[in-house]
């Protein structure tokens, strides 16, 4: 009895896995992105790449830490079943040096969107003379400030981390923080605002990374300052918890006029000064982030399509990026979506993008090219090992910030963890 | 007399093997769905294989060398014990609290339990993110609450003892009933007549509590500690969700690291080599809770 | 013998009034859940008091017309099916090893609590290459037996306990009145070990239904689980916390009526196995 059920049982099993299991079809792309402004407006439009060409896209948007943990293990096992995916120019190195992607220089220069694209973020995905990815979007960092506020204690914007003391210290009450910025542990979460802080003061990452000395310089007399200022900001002027925020906790901190100042990345700052999602909206301003000594350093991630080593069939991946990067996907998306910070130039010069964004705030979209100005592009280094690196250097700063360890211990500790993960 | 016995012993025969049949398949099953993938990790912890980098086909115990020095590894320990023996504690304590309440107090009110029970019905991954948003003092209704009399909280997940406190606190909510469904079992066993004679006798409810009803409790107590003990060392939804292992490393639990380890860093042969100390450490428990459950159940 | 003394009426206040700190402790983030679930996007973590009217049910429909639906049904079906083998494989296997003379049952049982104990993290990595191998990345099939892996000892373990209460006579009985052992396992002893069957196969889909980690690594679009689609409403630069209550609702309330009508069941069987 037991073996007849035993078969009935594998029997079962096996007929209900046959239909989950779709390979790629000739005539179908099947992308995996993780959930942005854009990427969830491209999803919408499927239907269009499909009316256009015949090829049906399944597109896949999911949470970014889902994302990370699939995608590794997609490209480690060669499955194949991606034809194309969503590709940061912070992770590109690392899946470069793995031999996860494949080079589409050739795909690239064949497409006559190329000249449309804003070429410091398409130069970002050039490596070792090959083109890896094309982006959609730049995004870099804002601050955000309440006007109500600076007027009401008579204080300037601040212009640099100096001022931003001397005011924090005026406005802070019990009632509105001064000021909040990511501090949960992670590259893309604190790496992806500190450096703003740490290259105003001259500190930096590497001895020379432009001139290729790759040997770990974070524990410098400019970083410690720029660190103490960091975490002056947020343990005396930052609301209460400011040292495990992320940028879900700093946009309702703002949204809800918790808070004074937000030093954010552009897809936040556009929902904090958004009428439609904050009620604080029209009596809130945006600048450049503050100067240091050493000048003026918004941050920057780029996002792109690239396409698996292991993708089944290029030719149509190509086909997916060239509709997905163009003029007129971009420009639907930049007016469904609250998505401000696409790549492809044309897009805007359209007079409804640039209403729209002009009803969100009036000076968005010119400060925000603004700040792409300004930003390096190696803001944080683009190298394979990056993402573990930056991963171990946030929690060290999260640690300091948080008193667990001194910030000279906490930078010694990150010089020394960059050093094991190079292997020095 | 002894054909009679033969024909017995050919019955057991016969019997036992009908037993074995049934227990194969499950043998079976175990073996294909666990054995690999464990053998399988056994291998990586050994080899030098790297997402990136690859492998250089180098064997040997590399690993298990860096592993003595790691003082990572160490924080990792103290953060899945912290977590374990005081989310256990905290468990058991109010999970008992709560049957003994419901049987004394509520008495037959069935929807009372149901309601205790709610939080265990709730998947973990939605407990952390409730419990994250509880725990922002920005987001959170419970500071408001307290704004309102000028009381401020303090904010938990800022500090390493903070986050550890935070993380017992949502474990502890959706476990709680599971301790409590097996004590209030428990308490259903014990008769009702020893609670009237000792009440007879003039004890105080606590003293009959304390001398009567406890000891009779002591092997459902321990079973859901252990149980619960063994659960704890899988620790992962909350601190992936509520912490990110944050502040610094105060909350990487050895589980944790090993995920760190191995997706974040690459570094997939170390960070299956922490995993089988995790297994070794899993191995060495699980002897000692079998030994006991045997000598419990004889 | 009713007493009504003063001191026990201090003694059963200040019974009640703990029952009902941790009722509220019990009830605080569910009630929390419920509010964000119908509160309107910009109120959404305002205290209820300032804005008492800014409630919508747009939050629920919203989530309809995500992916959220499916993954809920492939919740449902993963864990539902995992939990129906495992107990086709589990029970016969708990009854065997309950009432045969096998030896290595010691081992049997360390082995069991063991597999209920290994982190997954190390053997994620070849689980995930020998998945790959085989076909079974986001297949119902590959689901179904890794939540097997969470299910089975379970199983096993808590129907070897339930069996050991059914008198070894019962079926001694039935054997001597000329029933095979599968008619006295089928007849006899399973319907004796009823509460114990019903509160393991409620247990095991419970762990089945929980699992994150596995759909994690294991699945793709089409056989992704709830738990792991909830996790899709954190995007790159928004928290849908609305989105999330809703799901985590929608991820309790079947199991609510589940828990409450086996409740019963699982103190029962519980009580013989603790009892034992």
């Amino acid at each position: 009895m037991i073996k007849r059920l035993l078969a009935t049982a594998l029997a079962a099993t096996i007929t209900c896995g046959v239909p989950a299991l779709t390979m790629a079809a000739d005539e179908e792309v099947n992308v995996v992105l993780f959930g942005m402004p854009y990427t969830n407006g491209l999803q919408k439009l499927a239907g269009d790449f499909e009316a256009k060409t015949g090829i049906k896209a399944n597109i896949d948007v999911i949470g970014q830490d889902v994302f990370e943990n699939r995608i590794t293990l997609s490209f480690t096992g060669a499955t194949g079943d991606i034809d194309v995916v969503h590709t940061p120019v912070i992770q590109v190195q690392r899946w470069v040096a793995a031999n996860w992607l494949k080079p589409i220089t050739a795909e690239v220069d064949a497409m006559p969107v190329k000249a449309d694209i804003m070429a410091g973020p398409l130069d970002a995905y050039v490596i070792n003379g090959e083109q890896w990815a094309v982006p959609y979007m730049a995004a870099t960092g804002l601050m955000t400030y309440r006007k109500d506020i600076l007027e009401e204690a008579g204080v300037e914007v601040p212009d640099t981390w100096e001022d931003m003391l001397a005011v924090a210290a005026k406005i802070h009450n019990d009632e509105t923080a001064a000021i909040a910025m990511r501090a949960v542990p992670g590259q893309g979460f604190n790496m992806f605002i500190f450096p703003m802080v740490m290259r105003a003061y001259g500190g930096k990452f590497f001895e020379d990374y432009t001139g290729g000395d790759l040997t770990p310089a974070i524990n410098s007399p400019e970083t410690l300052e720029a660190l103490n200022v960091y975490m002056k900001l947020l343990n005396d002027y930052g609301p209460q918890g400011a040292g495990n925020f992320n940028f879900a906790e700093v946009n309702a901190a703002a949204q809800n006029g918790q808070i004074a100042f937000a030093l954010e990345g552009t897809g936040i700052v556009a929902q904090i000064v958004d009428p439609a999602k904050s009620k604080f909206a029209d009596k809130t301003g945006i600048a450049l982030p503050p100067a240091g000594p050493a000048g003026r350093s918004p941050a920057i991630a780029v996002h792109g399509l690239g396409i698996p080593a292991s993708a089944k069939n290029p030719a149509l991946s190509a086909q997916f990026i060239e509709w997905a990067v163009s003029t007129e996907t971009m420009t639907k998306i930049a007016l469904s979506e609250a998505f401000s910070n696409f790549t492809t130039g044309p897009v805007a010069q359209n007079p409804e993008v640039i209403e729209k964004y002009a009803k969100v705030h009036p000076d968005f979209l010119t400060m925000q090219a603004d700040a792409l100005n300004l930003a390096v592009g190696h803001y944080r280094p683009l190298l394979p090992d990056w993402p573990a690196m930056g991963q171990a250097i946030g929690e060290n700063i999260n640690a300091a910030l948080n008193g667990l360890v001194s910030p000279e211990e906490a930078l010694e500790g990150a010089e020394q963890d960059m050093k094991d993960i190079l292997g020095l | 007399m002894s054909l009679n016995s033969k024909k017995r012993a050919g019955a057991t025969f016969e019997l036992e093997r009908g037993y074995r049949r049934m227990i194969v398949p499950a043998i079976i099953a175990v073996a294909i769905f666990a054995i690999v993938p464990l053998a399988g990790m056994l291998a990586l912890s050994f080899s030098d294989y790297h997402l990136i980098r690859g492998s250089n086909g180098e064997f040997g115990f590399r690993n298990f060398i860096k592993l003595v020095n790691d003082k990572r590894l160490m924080n990792s320990v103290y953060v899945m014990a912290a977590l374990s023996l005081f989310g256990v504690a905290a468990q058991v304590i109010i999970g008992t609290t709560v049957a003994v309440g419901l049987q004394k107090i509520v008495g037959k009110w069935r929807l009372g339990r149901v309601l205790f029970l709610i939080p265990y019905a709730v998947p973990h991954v939605a407990v952390a993110l409730i419990w994250l948003s509880l725990f922002t003092p920005t987001l959170s209704p419970i500071n408001a609450f307290f704004d309102l009399f000028g009381i401020t909280v303090p904010s938990f997940l800022t500090s390493q003892y903070g986050a550890i406190f935070a993380i017992v606190v949502a474990d502890t909510w959706t476990n709680f009933p599971f301790a409590m469904l097996i004590i209030l079992a428990a308490l259903q066993g014990i008769s009702p007549d020893l609670d009237e004679a000792a009440a007879l006798d003039g004890a105080s409810r606590i003293n009959t509590f304390i001398y009567i009803t406890l000891p009779l409790l002591m092997p459902a107590l321990l079973m859901v500690t252990l149980f619960r003990f063994i659960d704890s060392l899988k620790h992962f939804p909350m601190i992936f969700v509520m912490t990110k292992g944050g502040p610094g490393r105060s909350t990487q639990a050895t589980n944790f690291y090993a995920y760190v380890q191995t997706f974040q860093n690459s570094n997939v042969a170390y960070g299956a080599a922490i995993a089988v100390l995790l297994f070794i450490v899993a191995a060495i428990i699980s002897f000692y809770v079998a030994r006991l459950n045997q000598r419990v159940s004889s | 013998m009713i007493d009504r003394s003063p001191e026990y009426r201090l003694k059963k206040a200040v019974g009640v009034t703990m029952m009902l700190v941790l009722l509220l402790f019990a009830a605080v983030p569910t009630l929390w859940a419920l509010l964000l679930s119908v509160r309107t996007p910009d109120t959404i973590f305002e205290p209820i008091w300032e804005s008492p009217l800014a409630v919508t049910l747009d939050n629920f429909f919203k989530i309809t017309r995500s992916d959220f639906p499916s993954a809920l049904m492939n919740s449902f079906i993963t864990a539902g099916l995992s939990t129906f083998f495992s107990m086709l494989v589990g029970v016969p296997a708990g009854f065997a090893l309950a009432k045969s003379r096998v030896s290595g049952k010691f081992i049997a049982s360390w082995v069991l609590l063991l597999l209920r104990m290994a982190p997954p993290v190390g053997f994620v990595i070849p689980l995930f290459l020998a998945y790959v191998n085989a076909g079974l990345i986001d297949t119902y099939t590959g689901l179904v037996f890794a939540y097997m892996t969470l299910t089975l000892p379970l199983i096993v373990w808590s129907m070897w306990n339930s069996f050991s209460q059914v008198p070894d006579e019962l079926i001694e009985a039935a054997i001597m009145d000329g029933a095979s052992l599968g008619k006295a396992f089928l007849l006899v002893a399973l319907p004796a070990a009823r509460p114990g069957a019903v509160a393991a196969a409620i247990l095991g889909f419970l762990v089945a239904w929980n699992d994150f980690f596995y759909a994690l690594i294991i699945t793709r679009s089409s056989t992704t689980t709830a738990p792991v689609a909830v996790m899709n409403f954190i995007s790159y630069d928004s928290v849908d916390w609305a989105s999330i209550a809703v799901a985590s609702i929608a991820l309790t309330l079947p199991i609510l009526p589940l828990m409450a009508i086996a409740n019963r069941y699982i103190v029962q069987s519980l009580s013989g196995a603790v009892k034992g």
